[in-house]
C-alpha cells in the first residue's frame, strides 16, 4: 500500500532523512522509533507532502509517487485515503471553532456529505473516541490533553482512510489516558494499517507488528516487534531500550553516550557506539539478517565478546564446573549468582586463565584463547573479590595501580602515573601524591576494594570478570562503585561479568542472569523475566532468600510452594547422576534422581529442571487463587 | 615512598644495639692489624702474661699477643659467616624458589634430595670432613654452606608456596606478568624476611660452627680462630693466666652472636610492614 524508497530529505545542507526504506501493507501496523530529532516526525510530514525541505527518492501509495502528485492530487488523497495525527495538540487544533466541526470539517471539506450530516457523523466518531456530547461543542482550549488527543484521532478517522499516521500519539499524556488512548488505537487499528512514530517503546510494542528503528535519517533495525525489542541486536536499539523506563527492567537506567550528532562518514551510529571498528568509520553499513529481523551492523549487531563453550574444570575428583555455556556481548552485564561453592571463581579464575581448563573453549571477540598473551589481558580484566589480599602490602597505591602498566609496558613513567591518577579518580578515590604513598593497610576495606577496582580498570579493559568486587564495601560506596562500572559500560562498553551470591544486587546491574548450581548453569535469562518469573526451584529459593523491605513480611510466611526449608546445603558428589539440587527439592520425583536435566529454552531463557513446567503452571494457578 | 631501611634500623633498640655491635666488629676487624702493636702469629718469652701496657690483654703459652689474636679470630668469624650466610642461603632459595613455582616433578625430585641432605647428622660429618681436610676460611666456608642449605631451601619453599596461591600473585598474573615479574615484584620482596631471617640464622651458625670446629681442633691449624683460642686457654685453666685469656674470646664470641641474632630479630620486623610499628612515621 505504502512504498517508501530511498527517501532523502534535507533542509539546506542539513540532511535530515537519507535513505529511507519502509513498506506497509494493507493492515500492517508499522512503528518508527527512535530518539528526538532523529528524523520521524520529518519522515510522518514528507508522507503527507507537508515538509518544507528537498525530497529525493520515492514515496509510493497505491501505485502513485506522492513526491511528482500535484497539490490537488495530494489534497485528495490526505484525510481520504491516509490521515495524520499530528505531535503537539496543542497548536494544531483551531482554537476558534468547536471540535465537533473540526472533526466534521474533513468530510465537508472533501464534499463527501453535507454540513449537516458530516456533523451528526463527526458527533459519533467523537462518542466512539469516548468524548461524551457535553464536550463536542467546547473550544479546544477547554479540552484536556487526552481529550485533544481523541479529538484529533476522530478527525483522522473521519473519512475513513486505509491508513493513519500517529506522531507520538501517546506523548505527554498521563498513564491512564494514555492506556485509554492505546486501547482506542488498538481498536481503530484492527481494520486499517497504522504508521506510529514514537519515542515511547511501549506505545510501539502494544500497537504494532513491525518496529523499524531510526537513527541519524536511516533505519538501523527492522523486524517483527518481539524480536525487535525483546532481543534487540543493533547498540542503538539496546541503549533505547535500557533508557527507557517501564516496570520490567530492573536494572537501572543507562543512557547512550554522547549526542545525536551525524558523522561525515561511516556508519551514522558509530560515534556514540560501543563496538565501532575501523569500517564503521569508514561506510555505512548495508541491511543483513535472516528474515525478517533486519539491521544495519557492520558488526552483525551486538557481538558476544565472551563465549564459553562446555567448560569444564575438575580439582582431582571434584567437579567445579561442569559443562558450563556462557556469553557475554559487547556492553553488557551478566550476573552469574550462586550459592558460594556452586563454581562461580572457578569459572571465573578459569577465564583469566588462573586455573586450568579440564575441557572446553573460551573465545574472546570471536577467536579462541589458547594461550593467554598479555594482549588478553589487556582486554580483559579481573576485580579480585578480597581486595586486601589481592594488593601485594608491600606496594603503595601508585606501585599497585601502575603494575598492569608496567607489566603491559604501556606509555613513559609519567604517561603512567597520570593514567594511575585519572583511574583513581575514575573509583572515586583522591589520586594526590600522599594518597599514592599510602600502603593497603593503611587503607580501609572500601578504599582497598576501588584502589583493585581503579588497577583492572587502568588498562581500559572491554571486559571485566568481576567476582564479588563490592562484598567488602558497605551499601553506599557499593551503590557508587556500581554506578561507576555501569557508567563506563555505558561510556566504553565495557563487557561485566559479574560474579555474586547476591541476588537483589544482581538484578540492578545485570542485564542477563546465569544461575549455577554444583557447577552447572541450572537457569538462564533476562533478568527482568528470571526474577520476575523463575522457573527453577533453586532460583526460586534464592529469590526468597534475597533481602527485601517488606517489614510486614516475616521469612516464615510466604507461598506453600517453599514451605520446605533448605536444609542440606552444598550436597554435590561427582559422578553421582541426577539433579545437583533434588536433595533440597521438595518438588523433586524419581526421575531428578536419575538424570541431570539439560537445559531447555523456556521463556526466552534456559532452564534445566525436569518439573520446570508443571512447577511454572502451579505457581500461576497459586498466584490466580491468591489473586481470587 | 621507599622505606629507609638504614633509618628504621637506627630507630629500633634491638637494632641499633646489634647493628653497633656489628659495626663495631667489623671496624675492630678492618683497623686491627693498624691497631695491634704486635703480630698474632709472633712468639716471644712473655709467656702468660696478665695485661699490661705493652700487651692489653696480655700474651698466651707461646707468648703471643691475646688481642691481636683477637682481632685476627673475629676476622675469620666474621668472614665465615658472611660466606656461609651468602652461599647457603642463596643456594636454598634457588632450590627452594624453584621448587615451589615448578612444581610437580621437579618439587619432588629437588624436595628428596633436601631431605636427604637434612637427614645427614652436619655436625659429625662435619667434623669427619673437617678432620680429615683441615680446612681454612675457604673450605670451611664450602663445607658449612654444603649442609647448611637445605633448612633454608625447606623454609623459603613453603613459604614460596603460600605467596604462590596468593591472591596478589593471581592479580599480577592477571595483567599479563610473567615469571620474573612474579619473582622479581612479588615473590622476592615477600620472602625478604625469610631470606634476612635466614641469612642471620645461616651467619650465626656458621660462627658458632667455625669456633666450635676450631675448639675440637679439626681446622687447619695455622687458622687464627677464636674456637683454637678458646681450646688452647682452657689447656691452662689451672693457671690464674687463663682468665685473661679464656674470657675476653668467650666474651667476644658471645657478643657476636648476639649482635646477630639482634640483628636478625629487628630485620625480620621492618621488612614486614604489617609488624612495622607506624606511630613514629
Amino acid at each position: 500500500m505504502l512504498e517508501i524508497r530511498d527517501l532523502k530529505v534535507s533542509y539546506g545542507d542539513h540532511t535530515i532523512l537519507d535513505g529511507i526504506d519502509l513498506s506497509i501493507k494493507a493492515g500492517d501496523k508499522l512503528a518508527v522509533i527512535g530518539e528526538s530529532g532523529v528524523g520521524k516526525t520529518t519522515l510522518a510530514l514528507s508522507i503527507a507532502g507537508l515538509t518544507q525541505g528537498k525530497m529525493q527518492g520515492e514515496i509510493i501509495f497505491n501505485g502513485r509517487n506522492l513526491l511528482q502528485a500535484s497539490e490537488t492530487e495530494l489534497n485528495a488523497l490526505r484525510w481520504n485515503r491516509f490521515s495524520l495525527v499530528l505531535q503537539n495538540v496543542q497548536n494544531v487544533l483551531n482554537p476558534v471553532v468547536p471540535v465537533v466541526q473540526q472533526v466534521a470539517e474533513p468530510m465537508v471539506e472533501h464534499r463527501l456529505m453535507k454540513k449537516k450530516r458530516a456533523r451528526v457523523k463527526a458527533a459519533g466518531i467523537l462518542m466512539q473516541m469516548g468524548l461524551g456530547t457535553t464536550r463536542h461543542d467546547s473550544y479546544p482550549h477547554q479540552l484536556s490533553g487526552g481529550e485533544r488527543q481523541r479529538v484529533m484521532i476522530a478527525m483522522a478517522l473521519a473519512n475513513d482512510p486505509e491508513l493513519i499516521i500517529l506522531d507520538e500519539p501517546t506523548a505527554s499524556l498521563d498513564a491512564l489516558t494514555r492506556k485509554e488512548i492505546l486501547r482506542l488505537l488498538q481498536e481503530i487499528g484492527k481494520r486499517r494499517a497504522l504508521l506510529v512514530i514514537t519515542h515511547d517503546i511501549s506505545t510501539a510494542a502494544k500497537l504494532c507488528d513491525t518496529v523499524a528503528v531510526l537513527y541519524g535519517g536511516k533505519v538501523v533495525e527492522k523486524g517483527p516487534a518481539p524480536r525487535v525489542l525483546g532481543s534487540p541486536r543493533h547498540p542503538y536499539t539496546r541503549g533505547l531500550l535500557r533508557s527507557y523506563p517501564n516496570m520490567n527492567t530492573v536494572k537501572d537506567l543507562q543512557g547512550i553516550k554522547g549526542r545525536a550528532e551525524k558523522p561525515s562518514k561511516g556508519c551514522c551510529f558509530h560515534p556514540r557506539c560501543t563496538q565501532a571498528v575501523e569500517l564503521c568509520r569508514e561506510i555505512h553499513p548495508d541491511f543483513s539478517g535472516e528474515g525478517e529481523h533486519i539491521l544495519a551492523c557492520h558488526r552483525g549487531g551486538i557481538v558476544p565478546f565472551l563465549q564459553i563453550k562446555d567448560l569444564t574444570v575438575r580439582y582431582g575428583k571434584i567437579i567445579a564446573v561442569d559443562g558450563v555455556n556462557i556469553r557475554v556481548y559487547e556492553g553488557e552485564t551478566l550476573a552469574l549468582v550462586g550459592e558460594s561453592g556452586s563454581g562461580k571463581s572457578s569459572l571465573a579464575l578459569t577465564v583469566m586463565g588462573l586455573t586450568k581448563t579440564t575441557s572446553g573453549e573460551i573465545y574472546l571477540d570471536g577467536q579462541r584463547v589458547k594461550n593467554r598473551e598479555k594482549s588478553f589481558y589487556r582486554r580483559v580484566q579481573m576485580i579480585f573479590q578480597n581486595p586486601a589480599e589481592s594488593i601485594s602490602h608491600r606496594h603503595t597505591v601508585l606501585q599497585a595501580v601502575r603494575e598492569p602498566l608496567d607489566v603491559q609496558n604501556q606509555g613513559c613513567d609519567g604517561a603512567r602515573k597520570e593514567k594511575v591518577r585519572r583511574a583513581l579518580e575514575e573509583a572515586q578515590l583522591p589520586s594526590d601524591d600522599n594518597f599514592l604513598a599510602q600502603y593497603p593497610h593503611h587503607l580501609s576495606g572500601g578504599e582497598n576494594q576501588r584502589v583493585a577496582i581503579a588497577r583492572a580498570l587502568v588498562l581500559e579493559p572491554s571486559l571485566i570478570v568481576a567476582d564479588e568486587p563490592t562484598s567488602a564495601l558497605d551499601a553506599s560506596v557499593q551503590a557508587k562503585i556500581l554506578k561507576l562500572l555501569l557508567d563506563l559500560q555505558q561510556k566504553r562498553g565495557l563487557g561485566i561479568l559479574f560474579i555474586t551470591h547476591d541476588i537483589a544486587l544482581a538484578r540492578k546491574v545485570s542485564d542477563r542472569m546465569v544461575v549455577m548450581l554444583g557447577g552447572r548453569v541450572v537457569e538462564e535469562g533476562l533478568t527482568e523475566i528470571l526474577v520476575a518469573r523463575p522457573r527453577h526451584p533453586y532460583t526460586r529459593a534464592l529469590l526468597k532468600a534475597a533481602p527485601d523491605l517488606d517489614f510486614a513480611r516475616r521469612d516464615s510466611e510466604g507461598e506453600s510452594v517453599e514451605a520446605k526449608p533448605l536444609s542440606r546445603p552444598g550436597l554435590n558428589i561427582s559422578g553421582v547422576g541426577g539433579c545437583p539440587f533434588v536433595s533440597r527439592c521438595e518438588w523433586a520425583v524419581s526421575q531428578c534422581m536419575r538424570e541431570k536435566p539439560s537445559l531447555l529454552a523456556v521463556d526466552r531463557g534456559r532452564v534445566a529442571c525436569h518439573r520446570a513446567r508443571d512447577l511454572g503452571e502451579t505457581v500461576a494457578k497459586l498466584k490466580e487463587s491468591a489473586a481470587l | 615512598m621507599h622505606v629507609d631501611y638504614l633509618k628504621e634500623l637506627k630507630q629500633n633498640n634491638a637494632g641499633r644495639a646489634g647493628l653497633i655491635t656489628l659495626v663495631l666488629i667489623l671496624f675492630l676487624v678492618l683497623i686491627g692489624p693498624v691497631l695491634s702493636t704486635h703480630s698474632p702469629t709472633e712468639h716471644s718469652v712473655a709467656t702468660l702474661e696478665p695485661p699490661s701496657a705493652v700487651h692489653w690483654l696480655g700474651t698466651n703459652d707461646v707468648g703471643q699477643d691475646v688481642l691481636s689474636r683477637l682481632l685476627a679470630g673475629a676476622r675469620t668469624s666474621l668472614l665465615v659467616a658472611a660466606g656461609t650466610a651468602f652461599l647457603s642461603v642463596s643456594l636454598g632459595a634457588m632450590v627452594g624458589i624453584i621448587s615451589a613455582l615448578a612444581g610437580g616433578i621437579t618439587d619432588r625430585i629437588l624436595m628428596r634430595f633436601t631431605d636427604a641432605i637434612l637427614t645427614i647428622p652436619a655436625v659429625v660429618v662435619i667434623i669427619m670432613i673437617a678432620a680429615y681436610i683441615r680446612p681454612g676460611v675457604f673450605n670451611l666456608i664450602i663445607i658449612l654452606s654444603a649442609l647448611g642449605w637445605p633448612v633454608g631451601a625447606r623454609v623459603i619453599r613453603a613459604q614460596a608456596l603460600t605467596l604462590k596461591e596468593r591472591l596478589h600473585i593471581y592479580a599480577a598474573r592477571s595483567f599479563g606478568g610473567g615469571m620474573l615479574q612474579i619473582l622479581f615484584h612479588h615473590m622476592i620482596p615477600d620472602l625478604t624476611p625469610v631470606l634476612c631471617v635466614s641469612f642471620i640464622q645461616g651467619a650465626r651458625r656458621a660462627v658458632f660452627m667455625e669456633a666450635g670446629l676450631a675448639f675440637v681442633g679439626v681446622v687447619d691449624p695455622n687458622l687464627i680462630s677464636w674456637g683454637v683460642m678458646l681450646r688452647h686457654a682452657l689447656e691452662y685453666c689451672y693457671l690464674d693466666a687463663y682468665k685473661w685469656w679464656l674470657l675476653p674470646t668467650g666474651f667476644a664470641l658471645s657478643v657476636t652472636i648476639l649482635a646477630f641474632t639482634l640483628l636478625g630479630y629487628c630485620l625480620e620486623e621492618l621488612t614486614d610492614p604489617r609488624l612495622r610499628r607506624w606511630d613514629n612515621a
